[in-house]
């Protein structure tokens, strides 16, 4: 049975009736991602520049840290990851299931302008100062009320796809999305309960406060990373991997295995953000133990992933957009390893509050999540344009080794930044006075800043040498598709 | 297992149903005890709800996005005890909506900072960071010295917080507009008194008369900041939870 | 499919065009007043966009429809 259903999505079977996918909408998802990694990535070289040389904020209430901060996460999570999630979920689901978009154009269409209407607002709002205060979800009400209905649509477009599938099996790309889905309006919902002042204004205030605030904020602000950044990311990892590498997936009992443990587990990490602090040590240990076991289905996976490809190792020589789907999945192994370490109550009092976990963050965001969807665009672009092949491989090599430098930069620089901040923090001189003033830990992380910086803007250039060789596949006439 | 995989791999629905059984578990395991377990919030006295300038102060501080470099919140740790004071108690946000605990500090911690500079050090600061300290990455706050304080609805964003849980009584909605006055002007004849009797420990600070400004507010935010609890009102076994 | 499809999509937007306007005329602050001007705007010209993909959708049915006389 799991032969039949794995091995049925890499081409060995011919589909009885041809069926006329909607790609339309899975384009411009694609086009977005394309357009959306740029600013996000642009608006973080800029904050970068702004811890390096504060004068850069420019003493304008827009161009601050501040205001623009979350421009940067919402953009790279929501505009970039979420557009990412979109285009490749519409292009599998109806792949996997063999049947056209549930809802017809119209319905298609009003989730993309709708998204898009929803990011350029969101960001719009926050550069004016119109924020709830919490990380990750700081639109305000009404943006949250318009989301809501966007992601309602998606959740009827895609479970009726799901629902009138002309596969026996659903694929397991698909639980990890339909999870996502699911998951992520729960949490939003939850969340963003708030009392607006008055309906005609923009500022409301959290139901919660205080320490179970606190709570929900960290189970809404871990499980975003846990479903929208990882479980939708590996919906995307179950089909690239066994497409590019031209293989069935390596083991279906693992897939079933890590998808229920990954998906109970990841909900119980979220205290683990509020060590030592005055959540009760109860939840901050059970949160503890739940991210250290989240290893497990974390790294299976991985495992599920890798060994993929086993048998077809060689096609990583050839095919570069393989390249970075594979170093994705290295990289959620070694971002999946980190975070349970970080996670312990004794390292995390190091850790945490400093840039350390800016690394960690980044190492998921740029090396499993930004890749894992490079790798898939590149998959994309050639597939929905009608191309004979990318306009250029060695480009793609390019941009492989450029961004993985960037990465490579980021993250070893705040390492040393995070973990020096840490111990300066906590250092006694002979006399047991605390030896470093705040003031001497900001000056002594500023190299590092720069370095960080440049590894953003090697990120950021890899980018845009993407753009260069997707516009180029698109307009010019050397990939053009011959006719068989 | 009682069902193969199977059956729920060829059915969507009940693919959806046990999935939302599984995420809901550790939420609700997680979550519901911290609102009914009393010992969650220590019984601190001295925690109020904040003045109306005070809370003004806090939705810019919120606005411009400070949580973002400065964290809220004193763990329970030797060298941060001894660096920014005693360690947050979960009484001192309980009027917090939204909570500002933080989770990353490019510049310190703030759960304490009131009262350990003085106001005029305050405004120098917030208007230019580095000519106070120079090694500050923080952006300068000029413009907030320029913009008058919005207060229109004063007494809509008392009301709301009220409807999420914080005491505030009739009373102090009444006399949001005239405690505000009050605790931005020194020298006007508004009773400040009164106001103090409302919100003990309020920090008055020195606005223009009759036109507070954005400033004023933060400032007079932060000087709150720490400041309420009263520690010696509780054992240590109180906080030993 | 299609049909249903543009009538429920041109009903929430309708919906949504007509919220944006009331919360735009009653703001107190810009974010609420650009937001529901926004709104509208959009509303209205998706609503537009639907109404372009009929007539598309028309015009394709009918040239497929005689194709046999080109």
């Amino acid at each position: 049975m799991s032969d039949v259903m794995m091995d049925g999505f890499v081409g060995t079977h011919a589909p009885a009736r041809a069926v006329v996918y909607n790609d339309n909408v899975v384009k411009k998802f694609t086009i977005a991602t394309i357009f959306w990694a740029v600013v996000a990535f642009l608006v973080g070289v800029v904050l970068a520049l702004e811890l390096c040389w504060p004068e850069l904020n420019l003493g304008f209430s827009f161009t601050n840290f501040g205001r623009l901060r979350p421009v940067h996460t919402s953009g790279a999570i929501f505009a970039f990851g979420g557009s990412a999630l979109f285009a490749t979920s519409f292009y599998i689901v109806q792949r996997t299931c063999r049947t056209r978009l549930f809802g017809g154009e119209a319905m298609a269409n009003f989730i993309f302008w709708g998204y898009q209407f929803f990011i350029v607002m969101a960001a719009l709002s926050y550069v004016m100062g119109y924020s709830q205060g919490q990380e990750y979800a700081e639109p305000e009400w009404h943006l949250d009320l318009f989301l809501t209905v966007i992601w309602v649509s998606y959740a009827v477009v895609y479970i009726g796809t799901v629902l009138k599938r002309e596969e026996p099996h659903i694929y397991v790309s698909n639980w990890f999305y339909m999870a996502f889905i699911l998951t992520i309006a729960v949490l939003h919902l939850v969340n963003n309960v708030a009392m607006p002042v008055s309906v005609f204004s923009a500022k409301s205030y959290s139901a919660y406060s205080g320490v179970q605030n606190a709570l929900i904020q960290w189970w809404y602000g871990h499980n975003a990373v846990g479903f929208f950044l990882t479980a939708a990311f590996l919906g995307m990892m179950y089909y690239f991997i066994p497409k590019q590498a031209g293989r069935p997936v390596y083991s279906y009992r693992l897939s079933v295995v890590h998808f229920w443990s990954l998906v109970f587990m990841y909900i119980w990490a979220g205290p683990h953000h509020l060590h030592y602090t005055s959540l009760p040590d109860w939840a901050q240990t059970l949160g503890m133990v739940f991210s250290i076991v989240l290893w497990m289905p974390s790294w299976g996976g991985m495992i599920n992933g890798l060994m993929t490809l086993s048998g077809a190792w060689d096609k990583l020589r050839t095919d570069p957009a393989l390249r970075f789907t594979v170093t994705s999945v290295g990289f959620y192994g070694m971002s999946t390893f980190e975070g349970p370490v970080m996670s312990i109550r004794s390292v995390n009092s190091l850790s945490h509050y400093t840039d350390w976990t800016i690394g960690h963050v980044h190492s998921g965001a740029l090396g499993w999540v930004a890749f894992v969807s490079f790798g898939a665009l590149y998959y994309l672009v050639p597939n929905l344009w009608k191309r004979s092949g990318m306009y250029s491989t060695k480009l793609i090599s390019w941009h492989y080794w450029v961004a993985t430098m960037g990465i490579v930069l980021y993250i070893t620089s705040l390492w040393v930044a995070g973990i020096m901040q840490g111990l300066m923090w906590r250092a006694y001189d002979q006399f047991g006075f605390l030896q470093y003033s705040f003031s001497e830990s900001v000056n002594a992380v500023h190299p590092y800043y720069v370095i960080r910086m440049l590894g953003g803007l090697l990120f950021l250039t890899g980018a845009l040498i993407m753009v260069y060789n997707m516009v180029m596949t698109v307009y010019s006439s050397t990939t053009e598709r011959r006719e068989v | 297992m009682f069902i193969r995989h199977e059956t729920i791999e060829k059915n969507a629905i009940l693919m959806l149903v046990l999935t939302l059984i599984t995420i809901s578990i550790g939420g609700i395991v997680e979550i519901i005890p911290n609102f009914t377990i009393e010992t969650t919030i220590e019984p601190v006295k001295g925690v109020r709800p904040y003045s109306p300038l005070e809370l003004m102060g806090r939705n810019i501080y919120i606005r411009e996005g400070c949580y973002l470099c400065h964290s809220q919140q004193i763990r329970a740790l030797k060298d941060e005890v001894e660096r920014y004071g005693h360690y947050s108690l979960a009484a001192e946000s309980q009027y917090d909506h939204p909570f500002q605990w933080g989770s990353k500090r490019i510049g310190p911690d703030l759960a304490r900072v009131g009262g350990k500079y003085s106001n005029d050090w305050h405004y120098a600061h917030l208007i230019h960071p580095q000519a106070l300290v120079p090694e500050s990455l923080m952006p300068r706050y000029a413009f907030l010295a320029e913009t008058p304080l919005e207060t229109k609805i004063l007494d809509k964003h008392l009301k709301a917080n009220r409807t999420v849980g914080v005491p505030y009584t009739d009373e102090d909605i009444a006399n949001a507009k005239k405690d505000l006055e009050a605790q931005a002007n020194p020298e006007a004849d508004t009773d400040f008194e009164a106001t103090l009797k409302r919100y003990p420990k309020a920090i008055q600070v020195p606005g223009k008369p009759g036109e507070p400004t954005e400033l004023d507010a933060l400032v007079a935010y932060l000087q709150v900041l720490g400041t309420m609890a009263d520690f010696s009102s509780v054992t240590p076994e109180q906080l030993n939870r | 499919m299609e049909e249903v499809s543009d009538i429920v999509v041109g009903i929430i937007m309708l919906i949504l065009g007509g919220t944006g306007l009331f919360m735009a005329s009653g703001a107190l602050d810009n974010e609420i007043y650009i937001f529901g001007l926004s709104l509208a705007g959009f509303a209205a010209i998706f609503e537009f966009g639907l109404i372009r993909a009929y007539f598309d959708r028309k015009d394709a049915a009918r040239h497929a429809g005689g194709g046999g006389h080109v």
